[in-house]
């Protein structure tokens, strides 16, 4: 690929105590993520996929080698920055789903929009009059955040839901919680979170492995039509035969390490 | 969806645990919302007592009488008093004027004298400001036109008196003479303190003046108000309005002379301070077992929520508003439960034994105190926000990946 990498990663370690000993779990791997990409990393269990995908979204920091977000290194963000990040540049798949069991399909959806900052609304305050006190401001915000917590308008954040869960195929099942949805649901519900915040790349981690053959096929066919119509990019990790067919690159991993180049 | 709908759903996701801590929650706040009606009640009753027991709302004497003893009979006493007497009377915020004489001296009955602590009252006034008179349970109280005198139990006792026997008092007179007179044992009161009651004798004021030869002198003047709220403004008035018509007299609130009251009230609030600290300590401690519980079940929940990008501090203050919550719900419940209890106690008419120093118990009552209850859900909302904050600022700090890998 020509285009700038969204996402580059050299030399990329990590280990992890077990015991008394460490675990390599990555050994120096170079990786790039392009806008619009289809990557699938494949490996035995073991392998470092995990650990690479974790890297890759920020949800982990490497001990060595660097991580660079639209050149900027990754390093340098605080925890703040790097959940800003995550909100709005990743979305998240994850093998068992990892929906919250107390809210509907659709506030499911929801939620990453409601993570982002109210947008400050014009002010209606007379010119020459004095605004309250700074201090008054912030309880005002953080009651404002008890109360409603909204990023956008509530009945946009309700339409997108909407809209999502419909291109995910879920079309009525809005106010139905979690656990009366099937695996398939599920995992569509997931994607369609995902997605909430218009993410530049979604990082899905064995996306099919608690699906049966028939709903894996399904998802991974969704997955790879959000790909084509939206621009997102995928990052899944798998041993699941079926990504590797409907991948634009394969990396490859064993024992930490990049076993084979992209496809 | 904001997060207070967020913050219930997950309280309500563990029905059995919710509703265990909120028993617990619910429990502490009762104790405390019951402890402080009861409190008050106590406190309602002392300041009676002590208002209706001769002290009045305020209380007029010579200014030197309130911070010195009297070496002589009446040495401070007040003079003109019809005049002082005129002026209270006639102001509309008063509702009783009680003038008193206090003295010491010798009653002898049968033969045996013993020393008592008299006071010389308008018998018609204490009738209607004082509760003394209904202390009577032998024989009737006083009457300005009799020279009978009431006596405490225990110093009838001590005397051998019965209604009717004859008694010789005997007290130095204002002038340092000693003067004696006959009386009749008109009434026997029944006083709660012991010491009081070996010693108590009251008399009508002509008799006592006349025994101490200081007409138209008193100790003091208790007044009662028909406004007590505004002792001190009232109290200023009259004090003015006494100066204007030529007699200077010295005032205080009855807090100001109230010393047991005041004790009694300090010795409350310690108890009650204390006692609740040791609640809440219980409460955040059993509560906290709960809430370590719901923040350890839900840690992959944590991880997912910090992967799409959630701040660690908004996670925290999400388990936070859930205890605060579950807090104000269990507050709710303890409303209930208090009121509940408040109404059996007092429909119960429950004796509890005489306290320290008297001889009389009393029935036990609760009050509603709006501001207690206020303070036990406030107390309650931030034991519980507590006791989430510290699990929840764990958890939500712990390594994203390690949160995810939770089972």
């Amino acid at each position: 690929m020509n285009a700038t990498p969204l996402l580059s990663g050299r030399g990329l370690t990590k280990d992890y105590p077990m015991g008394a000993e460490r675990v390599h779990a990555l050994r120096g791997v170079d990786v790039d993520v392009y806008p619009g990409d289809f990557l699938a990393l494949r490996g035995p269990s073991g392998s470092g996929k995990t650990t690479l995908i974790n890297l890759l979204g920020l949800l982990d920091m490497p001990d060595k080698g660097t991580l660079l977000l639209e050149g900027r290194d990754t390093a340098t963000l605080s925890e703040n920055e790097r959940a800003d990040t995550r909100r709005d540049r990743f979305g998240f798949v994850f093998q068992s789903f990892n929906l919250i069991p107390v809210l509907t399909a659709a506030e499911n959806v929801a939620y990453p929009m409601l993570l982002k900052p109210q947008p400050r609304r014009p002010s209606a305050t007379a010119p020459g009059v004095a605004l309250p006190p700074a201090s008054m401001q912030l309880w005002r915000a953080a009651l404002a955040s008890i109360l409603s917590a909204k990023a956008e308008p509530p009945g946009d954040m309700q339409a997108r839901a909407v809209d999502l869960l419909a291109a995910v195929g879920l079309a009525g099942k809005e106010h139905v919680r979690p656990d009366l949805l099937s695996g398939g649901q599920r995992q569509r519900v997931a994607i369609a979170r995902a997605l909430a915040n218009h993410p530049a790349v979604i990082f899905a981690d064995e996306p099919t492995a608690s699906l049966d053959s028939r709903t894996a096929d399904t998802i991974l066919d969704l997955m790879k039509q959000l790909n084509q119509e939206r621009g997102v990019a995928f990052v899944l990790s798998t041993h699941d035969p079926r990504v590797v067919e409907r991948a634009a690159r394969i990396i490859a991993l064993h024992d930490g390490a990049i076993e084979e180049g992209a496809i | 969806m904001n997060r207070l709908t967020i913050a219930w759903r997950n309280i309500t996701r563990n029905h059995r645990r919710s509703l265990l801590t909120g028993g617990i929650v619910a429990f502490g706040f009762a104790s405390f919302a019951l402890a402080g009606g009861f409190m008050a009640q106590s406190f309602d009753g002392l300041r009676d007592n002590a208002i209706r027991s001769g002290l009045g709302h305020v209380q007029f004497a010579d200014a030197r009488a309130f911070d010195q003893s009297e070496e002589t009979t009446l040495q401070f006493g007040i003079g003109q008093t019809g005049k002082a007497m005129q002026v209270l009377r006639a102001d509309t915020a008063v509702e009783v004027v009680m003038p008193r004489v206090e003295f010491y001296g010798l009653v002898s009955a049968g033969g045996r004298s013993l020393p008592f602590a008299g006071i010389g009252v308008d018998p018609e006034a204490e009738a209607r400001g004082s509760n003394i008179p209904r202390s009577v349970h032998q024989g009737q109280w006083l009457d300005a036109k009799d020279r009978g005198v009431v006596i405490g139990g225990g110093l009838a006792k001590a005397l051998n008196a019965r209604l009717g026997s004859s008694v010789t008092l005997l007290a130095t007179t204002s002038d340092g003479t000693l003067n004696a007179i006959d009386a009749t044992v008109r009434g026997i009161a029944d006083i709660s303190i012991k010491e009081l009651s070996e010693r108590y004798l009251a008399l009508p004021l002509p008799l006592a003046q006349e025994l101490l030869s200081a007409p138209d002198t008193v100790s003091r003047i208790s007044v009662i108000l028909k406004e007590p709220a505004r002792e001190p403004e009232t109290a200023a008035r009259l004090v003015e309005q006494l100066k204007q018509s030529g007699v200077t007299l010295g005032v205080k609130i009855w807090r100001e002379l109230a010393v047991f009251y005041q004790q009694v009230r300090m010795l409350y609030l310690a108890i009650f301070g204390f006692m609740g600290a040791v609640l809440l300590v219980v409460v955040f401690l059993s509560t906290a077992n709960a809430t370590l519980m719901s923040v350890t079940e839900r840690t992959r929940e944590i991880g997912t929520l910090r992967a799409l990008g959630a701040r660690p501090r908004r996670i925290t203050s999400s388990f936070i508003l859930e205890g605060a919550l579950l807090g104000l719900a269990s507050s709710v419940a303890g409303t209930v439960l208090s009121l509940l209890i408040t109404f059996a106690i007092n429909i119960s008419n429950i004796e509890m034994p005489p306290p320290p120093g008297s001889v009389k118990g009393f029935i036990i009552s609760v009050q509603i105190i709006p501001s207690a209850y206020l303070a036990a859900a406030t107390a309650m909302m931030i034991t519980l926000a507590l006791a989430s904050f510290f699990p929840a600022r764990r958890a939500a700090r712990a390594p994203i990946v390690e949160s995810l890998a939770h089972v």
